[in-house]
């Protein structure tokens, strides 16, 4: 990305699942980091958001789910991307998601996956660094 | 081994004195309650105003009910051992009951997944991929025959955790099931969430507008009151507002006014308060800080004691009793280190008995991760059993009443909560300040604190901002996995359903439901017979909400199928 640019960040929760407290602080966190960040909200598709992202021209997806829906529903965003030619959107997630699915969440290019206990300032940290490259 | 690791094993083998020396004289960051109040060092005598023991306090089972609402506390009965369950289809969660049945659980207690709360058939588009992923899916009668299958409904007390307006349904499929088994459904005993006012906070707000809120849970009420008389009807729902990351007298405050919205609502119905307020109850939090937890439930019960005979003029002393299941606080549980979650929630659980709770919850230390796998579940069992048998904390009612910290910290808690009600009152009352969204600015600025807290080690959580390790595995007894097999039958056998069903006799019932509805009538026998009929979770909902101008389809993904 362009510098002096604000980190333009799409935040979103894909599916059914409710529980939206972890994702509203993120997103806090992130616009009080100086970032610009568009919450999307609750019961998104998979394809409403990679549309959401290319159409505002985001740098980064955050993606949260807490219902142990994310085997299922991230591959199928991870694909929509690539099938978009949008692969450069850097794709992260959070939520309850045990370790052992972390393998192959990354695998489908998934950045990072940030669990509950995680402290605000290593996502803003880790985006900054990852975005800046 | 990556580098932390050996780093950390050679600080083992050399020993980290100067930390440990510091440790030696270490004192406490804070002396504030989790909900932030300042605490004194020693509580004494002249500490609570002029204390009058028969009317603040009183024996237990005694108006106010501060100290419990039985005399004799558990040396009458135990409290109700009911373990959370609901996973993959409904013939999962069926051996997952009998598994508890089989290591001493006492109450049978299942939850619906996301799809089922929102009110979808197991065959909904958005439904295909979640069913089973967080709870279980009742779509039609056929799922709830096999989730009762060979348990006797006449004699246990079944726990059925629907908050949303699908409470209505769940009611109606177990009626159904349970009149088809030849059971007298007076006799039935148990409870069902039916709290969709507060399910909105959980993300289900297309499943649970207001005005359609107000009116299925009370439908519930009202058909409970008058057909199930040993049903409870509700269990308000203060746990999940809690989860928000609000405080304790919040948790009251809040619970509270969303309580009084379905009270007032079947008052204007014509009921007398002592008909159905005796089938009332409540589903509360154990956070960690356990004596403001305790002070929080006494607390509780002297107010909805005095809000009951003094602003509904009860006169039913079970009217006047705050009755509660606890649910030891998932949000206090972290994946780092995961073994200390078992701690947590047996401090937690503590709490709840030490409170006087009727039935309890605990929490499996892989919540933060997964759902329970068996190990855990039987663990989370095991550490309500070790309390009960072991810890001899059953032997005497309230046994930290009359301790000047609880009975002041108590005092305290009440005042706070009595000043969250008064500014609920002032922005217009409860569904003014759901109507506003003022109550969902309060959830998030209180979030909003409890992460700066923990980012800047206002709090203190050991395994995430002290006492850090390199994490290793989040789930050493495995993880939970659900079968998407399963999950996939439950579907094929939904829409199998649907193509064989007699529709005439269908179509009867789905009208016979939608006029009763427009006639303003209790929907509930409505909902029974279309349940009968094989009428589905989302047909029957989807009916209702029509005629209340929603679209049939909380997603607004499908059409309603009855074209008449």
């Amino acid at each position: 990305m362009s510098r002096g640019r604000k980190k333009r960040i799409l935040i979103a929760k894909p599916g059914l699942d409710g529980h939206d407290r972890g994702v509203k602080v993120v997103a806090r966190a992130l616009r009080n980091a100086g970032m610009e960040v568009i919450y999307a909200g609750l019961h998104q598709t998979p394809l409403q958001i990679v549309s959401a992202a290319i159409d505002e021209d985001v740098d980064a997806i955050g993606l949260s789910i807490l219902s142990g829906a994310h085997n299922t529903i991230f591959p199928k965003i991870m694909s929509f991307l690539k099938d978009r030619g949008a692969s450069d959107i850097l794709v992260f997630g959070g939520g309850t998601i045990p370790k052992k699915d972390l393998e192959n969440l990354k695998s489908l290019g998934i950045g990072e996956i940030f669990t509950t206990g995680t402290d605000t300032r290593a996502i803003i940290d880790y985006l900054n660094t990852t975005l800046e490259r | 081994m990556g580098e932390a690791n050996e780093k950390a094993a050679q600080n083992t083998q050399e020993g980290n004195w100067d930390d440990y020396i510091k440790a030696y004289y270490e004192k406490p960051a804070s002396f504030k309650s989790w909900s932030g109040y300042d605490l004194k060092e020693i509580y004494k005598p002249g500490d609570r105003p002029e204390e009058n023991y028969e009317q603040n306090i009183a024996d237990a089972g005694t108006y106010p009910y501060t100290r419990g609402i039985h005399s004799n506390m558990f040396r009458g009965r135990l409290w109700t051992k009911r373990e959370v369950v609901g996973i993959g289809s409904p013939a999962d969660t069926h051996e997952r009951l009998k598994y508890l049945s089989q290591h001493g659980g006492s109450g049978l207690n299942t939850i619906a997944d996301v799809t089922y709360e929102m009110g979808l058939d197991a065959d909904h588009p958005w439904a295909v991929d979640e069913v089973g992923l967080t709870g279980v899916n009742i779509t039609s009668i056929k799922d709830m025959e096999t989730l009762t299958k060979d348990i006797p409904l006449d004699r246990v007390s079944w726990s059925l955790i629907t908050a949303s307006t699908a409470s209505s349904v769940t009611m109606a499929q177990y009626v159904a099931v349970a009149q088809n088994a030849g059971y007298d459904v007076g006799i039935l005993r148990g409870s069902i969430q039916n709290d969709p006012i507060h399910f909105r906070y959980c993300g289900f707000g297309p499943a649970c507008p207001l005005d359609l809120s107000i009116k299925l849970g009370s439908d519930v009420m009202e058909y409970c009151t008058k057909n199930l008389p040993k049903w409870y009807y509700t269990t308000v729902n203060m746990y999940d507002l809690r989860e928000q990351g609000i405080t304790a007298p919040q948790e009251v405050g809040y619970g509270f006014g969303i309580a009084m919205c379905y009270i007032d609502e079947l008052i204007r119905r014509g009921l007398d308060i002592d008909e159905f307020a005796p089938r009332f109850t409540f589903y509360v939090s154990c956070h960690v800080d356990i004596f403001e937890e305790v002070a929080k439930i006494r607390a509780a019960r002297r107010m909805w004691a005095r809000l009951m005979k003094e602003k509904y003029g009860a006169k039913n002393p079970k009217s006047m009793q705050f009755r509660f299941a606890v649910h030891t606080s998932g949000c206090s549980l972290v994946p780092q280190q995961p073994f200390n979650n078992m701690t947590r929630i047996a401090y937690q659980a503590l709490a709840a008995v030490l409170g006087g709770v009727q039935s309890l919850h605990c929490c499996s230390y892989d919540e933060p991760m997964c759902l329970p796998t068996e190990k855990a579940h039987l663990q989370a069992l095991r550490t309500q059993q070790i309390l009960a048998y072991e810890t001899g904390v059953t032997n005497v009612a309230d046994p930290l009443g009359g301790s000047y910290y609880v009975e002041s910290l108590t005092d305290k808690i009440e005042e706070e909560a009595f000043k969250v009600m008064k500014e609920v009152e002032d922005v217009g009352g409860m569904e003014e300040a759901i109507r506003t969204e003022w109550l969902d600015r309060q959830f998030e600025s209180e979030a909003v604190q409890r992460q700066k807290e923990l980012d800047n080690g206002g709090k203190l959580v050991v395994g995430v901002n002290v006492f850090t390790t390199e994490q290793e595995k989040t789930t050493p007894l495995g993880v939970q996995k659900i079968s998407s097999k399963s999950a996939k039958q439950q579907v094929e056998a939904v829409r199998t359903l649907k193509q064989s069903r007699d529709t005439d006799r269908l179509n009867d019932a789905i009208k016979r439901l939608r006029d009763d509805t427009n006639d303003s009538k209790n929907v509930i026998p409505a909902m029974i017979e279309a349940t009968r009929a094989s009428g589905t979770t989302g047909e029957l909902l989807g009916t209702v909400r029509e005629v209340f101008g929603y679209p049939y389809d909380p997603m607004e993904t499908i059409k309603s199928p009855f074209n008449f």
